[in-house]
């Protein structure tokens, strides 16, 4: 099923300098509670600090709702994959578990899972979400479907692999990735 | 207005939450000074969060963390809230033995011993020590309350912590002080981008994402830094030189770009003076004699020349790594040499830049707080400016002050007793000051000092008294940002408790001195600035014609704007003229000269400075907000393992680093992003952990900036 978002979230990975901007950004999203949904993670630590975000990818067919016993984890006609629902949710962890990058997480005092929603309350207006919003470095961008084919064409690898996407990573994904290397296929002005 | 042809600003709506009003205004941390909207609770009236400024050109609602947690400074539980009163000496340095006190006290306090230490000692012995972490308005009335309120000659500030070495560079090069000659838009427009010293991606988070883009359109990025930083990562190139040696590695860039034909003839001809003398200086700074000053492969230097003589624009950019040092300002010279020299200035696309460490780096260089300076840039040892300003002040050029001596020597000052007397104002040099050992002892021996901030800082605990100022957002004012550019920042909720703002502190001490007649008339800040506008006026930093109001028409006025007409100058020199009396440009010729210190057998090891992404200057702000503390709650050092491997240490063991100034204790991050003779350590904390505590405070004659950023250290593993 098409889903009706005028815009996608992308990640541009290369571009990260681990600011971790997009972790507080999410703190200050509406309903977030303060807590930030999404991660960042140091790739190699001992070497030269190169960092990645780690963003729920909002999963066409996503392994958190189809693991939940109740359906608790709705699917948005946006396409975004919503945080639990408070009264359906049983806190079995099932979700935190299913999924394959580790964004669901579990609140130990309400007995509930939360994650990202891709700010939904933004996103259904085409408003970026609060990473997208902040991301000094242009690694998260809220961009256009049209934005995303025009990078699509930019970015064609030899192996035309560019985005995460199927069968990569867990299946298709909303989100789109920008594997490393964005810069291998730009011709130099000179 | 100025177009973006990479960025264009994006409808986007803002988002108000129920009950709330949203206030735009600009982060209180770094010269980029990032568009910002701060969520205001209409009912409680207070600022509860923050929106994405998404209309604001330069920066378009992209923060660092930094920028998204500021308004959690505001509300703190930590914040000053009633002047502090301090009976009992002793127990200076510490931030016990405070009482609180009603205002009326704390100022008869100060009046009666400023008043004091003046009849006993001179109007000299006291002094103001300064930040530009404050408004433009702020930054001129203090050094307006330094000569005429307190009338002492002794104020300065801490950007010859910062900014000063820029400042004296591009004033011998340029005959101007402007830190940016092109707005930040043209940057992803430029076809080379040229990155001496700057660990931009933590110290200027949002320019990155501008920077990213010169890639992306197939530019080049070159970076000079000891440290392997996030954009060194990605460097076309990377020179990783070895700290203190930049000065060698511009000659040798200009070297080759003078060898190879890169140089302008006619531009250099027409425009400059000095090429001669500079060409005989660099003739030696072969790409092998450089590569053995400043540790890089001669092929990188030759390649770096190579990319950023080719490039049809090109952009040279820099920041503190290469400004403090004890030969600040000529490192400055040497970069600007290369635009001059290819003659890439003077047009869109091409040009100098300075990242602004401080807020108002820029603006709170150009009002009279240093100590030989007065507004718009004047000279104090210029009859003409001295009485260009005494006709805006009302008073006699005999009553003006002479010129004072640069920040750190004050502490030197206070050492012998001949300053007695301090107001700190906006600044922490108990932490940002080299050498602290000596600046601490300094503090100690004061008579008398006041202390005005927002939080209860490192310096602050030395202070008789404390008063309480407001944080950015309970004021309004100007400030102007790295580029250049004159903005205005607005006020979101009232000041907490019975903070008052920095100016309205200082206009009721100036009364109580019986100065009150220069200053009653100034009685907000838009009031304050018009006289800026008028004391600048023909000045060199002529902000006369950007009035408030055309700030907030044009977003932003970029300086020299001198009539109501004038719509200001977002890009400097297009005419080809510089602003010496001959209209031309100085390409400088500078002799190298290694660090004030260099590595020898006892202290084998280069020590570096710099910022961490999560925190700003001291800390005295960052270090109180949650989020930022938590990720970055420590200082650390930086040792390659190669280097660990030699010593025996461990990722996270302990280590005990000395200099001949001091040592202190840090946990070891092992990476190889940091050369193998070199070790690095972030300033941002106080005490103990404070790497200034080893800092060198030789200092550049001409700028008066410390050497932050080389010393020779010596490791000892610990436990
Ligand atoms: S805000 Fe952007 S650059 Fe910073 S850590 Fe997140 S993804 Fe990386
Ligand atoms: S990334 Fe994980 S949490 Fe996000 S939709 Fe996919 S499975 Fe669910
Ligand atoms: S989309 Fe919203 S909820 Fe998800 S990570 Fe980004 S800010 Fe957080």
């Amino acid at each position: 099923m098409e889903n009706t978002a005028k815009s996608v979230l992308y990640i541009e990975l290369d571009n990260c300098i681990g600011c971790r901007s997009c972790l507080a950004a999410c703190t200050q999203c509406g309903g977030h509670e303060e807590r930030n949904r999404n991660y960042v993670y140091d790739v190699n630590p001992l070497v030269n600090r190169q960092t990645m975000p780690i963003m729920c990818l909002h999963c066409v067919n996503p392994a958190c709702a189809r693991s939940c016993p109740v359906q608790a984890i709705q699917v948005h006609e946006t396409g975004a994959v919503l945080s639990a629902m408070v009264e359906k949710c049983l806190g079995c962890q099932n979700c935190t578990i299913a999924c394959p990058y580790g964004i669901p997480k579990f609140d130990e005092e309400q007995k509930l899972m939360y994650k990202c929603d891709l700010c939904i309350d933004r996103t259904k207006d085409d408003i970026p979400p609060m990473c997208a919003s902040v991301c000094p470095t242009n690694t998260l961008q809220w961009i256009s479907k049209e934005e995303l084919a025009a990078k699509k064409k930019k970015h064609t690898l030899d192996n035309e692999n560019w985005v995460a996407s199927a069968p990569y990573l867990e299946n298709e994904t909303n989100v789109r990735i920008n594997l490393p290397g964005i810069l291998q296929g730009t011709a130099k002005l000179f | 207005m100025l177009k973006d042809n990479v960025f264009p600003v994006k409808d986007i709506p803002n988002v108000v939450h129920p009950n709330e009003t949203l206030v735009a205004t600009h982060c209180c941390y770094c010269g980029m000074q990032c568009g910002m909207n701060l969520r205001v609770n209409t009912k409680s009236n207070r600022i509860v969060g923050v929106e994405p400024r998404y209309d604001w050109p330069v920066t378009l609602g992209k923060m660092c963390p930094k920028g998204v947690t500021a308004y959690q400074t505001v509300n703190h539980p930590e914040r000053l809230t009633t002047p502090l009163i301090r009976d009992d000496a002793s127990k200076k340095g510490t931030p016990d033995g405070f009482r609180e006190a009603t205002w009326e006290e704390a100022l008869d306090r100060i009046v009666s011993r400023f008043k004091e230490l003046q009849a006993n000692y001179g109007k000299d012995s006291l002094s103001v020590f300064s930040g530009v972490s404050m408004t433009n308005e702020k930054c001129y009335l203090t050094g307006k309350f330094a000569r005429v309120g307190l009338q002492t000659r002794y104020i300065d500030y801490n950007g010859r912590f910062c900014m000063s070495s820029a400042a004296a560079g591009f004033m011998r090069s340029f005959g101007v002080d402007r830190g940016s000659t092109v707005p930040w838009t043209d940057i992803p427009e430029t076809d080379c981008l040229f990155v001496a010293g700057s660990n931009a991606a933590e110290c200027h988070p949002t320019s990155m994402f501008r920077i990213w883009a010169v890639q992306e359109r197939g530019g080049y990025l070159i970076v000079a830094d000891p440290r392997e930083t996030p954009i060194a990562r990605r460097a076309d190139v990377h020179l990783d030189l070895r700290p203190g040696t930049d000065l060698a590695l511009a000659n040798g860039i200009l070297h080759q770009l003078i060898e190879r034909g890169f140089a302008d003839e006619s531009f250099v001809a027409a425009h400059t003076n000095g090429f001669e003398e500079t060409k005989a200086i660099v003739s030696a700074f072969t790409p092998e004699y450089t590569s053995e000053i400043t540790g890089v492969a001669p092929d990188k230097i030759v390649r770096a020349a190579e990319l950023y003589g080719k490039a049809p624009n090109a952009i040279v950019m820099f920041a503190r790594g290469i400004e403090q040092q004890h030969k600040g300002a000529d490192n400055v010279s040497a970069y600007t040499n290369l635009a001059l020299v290819t003659g890439k200035i003077g047009r869109p696309k091409s040009g100098v830049a300075t990242f602004t460490g401080q807020g108002n780096g820029q603006g709170g260089r150009e009002h009279g707080q240093k100590a030989d300076q007065l507004p718009g840039y004047r000279k104090l040892t210029e009859p003409k400016h001295v009485q260009a300003i005494c006709d805006v002040w009302g008073i006699a050029p005999e009553e003006m002050p002479k010129p004072g001596v640069s920040a750190y020597e004050m502490f030197g000052l206070m050492t012998d007793k001949t300053i007695r007397g301090l107001y700190l104002v906006c600044s922490n040099p108990a932490v940002s000051a080299p050498n602290q050992n000596f600046v601490r002892a300094a503090l100690r021996e004061l008579d008398f000092m006041v202390c005005s901030d927002f939080f209860l800082s490192e310096s602050a605990e030395y202070a008789d008294v404390v008063l309480p100022a407001t944080s950015w957002s309970e004021d309004e004012g100007t400030v102007t940002n790295l580029e250049g550019r004159i903005i205005k920042i607005n006020k979101a909720q009232e000041p907490v408790g019975e903070s008052k703002p920095d100016w309205a502190i200082q206009i009721a001490i100036a009364e109580r001195m019986g100065r009150g007649r220069y200053f009653s008339h100034l009685t907000d800040p838009k009031a304050i600035y018009d006289e800026l506008r008028l004391a600048s006026k023909g000045g060199y930093a002529d902000y006369y014609g950007a009035t408030w109001e055309k700030i907030e028409r044009q977003q932003g006025v970029f300086w020299p704007c001198k009539s109501e007409e004038d719509e200001g100058t977002p890009r400097m020199f297009l005419d080809r003229k510089f602003f010496h009396a001959d209209g031309k440009a100085n390409i400088c010729a500078l002799p190298y000269r290694p660090a004030a210190e260099e590595p020898d057998a006892e202290y084998p090891l280069r020590l570096t400075t710099g910022r961490v992404v999560y925190h700003y200057l001291s800390g005295n702000q960052t270090r109180r907000v949650p989020f930022l503390r938590d990720m970055c709650p420590e200082p650390f050092v930086e040792v390659h393992p190669a280097l660990a491997a030699q010593y025996g240490i461990a990722h996270e063991d302990r280590v005990r680093l000395y200099t001949r100034r001091g040592e202190a204790v840090f946990a070891v991050k092992i990476t190889e992003a940091i050369r193998q003779d070199t070790v690095f350590v972030p300033y941002h904390f106080g005490k103990e952990q404070s790497i200034n505590l080893l800092t060198n405070d030789a200092l550049d004659p001409m700028s008066r900036m410390p050497e932050f950023k080389a010393c020779a250290a010596q490791m000892v593993k610990i436990g």
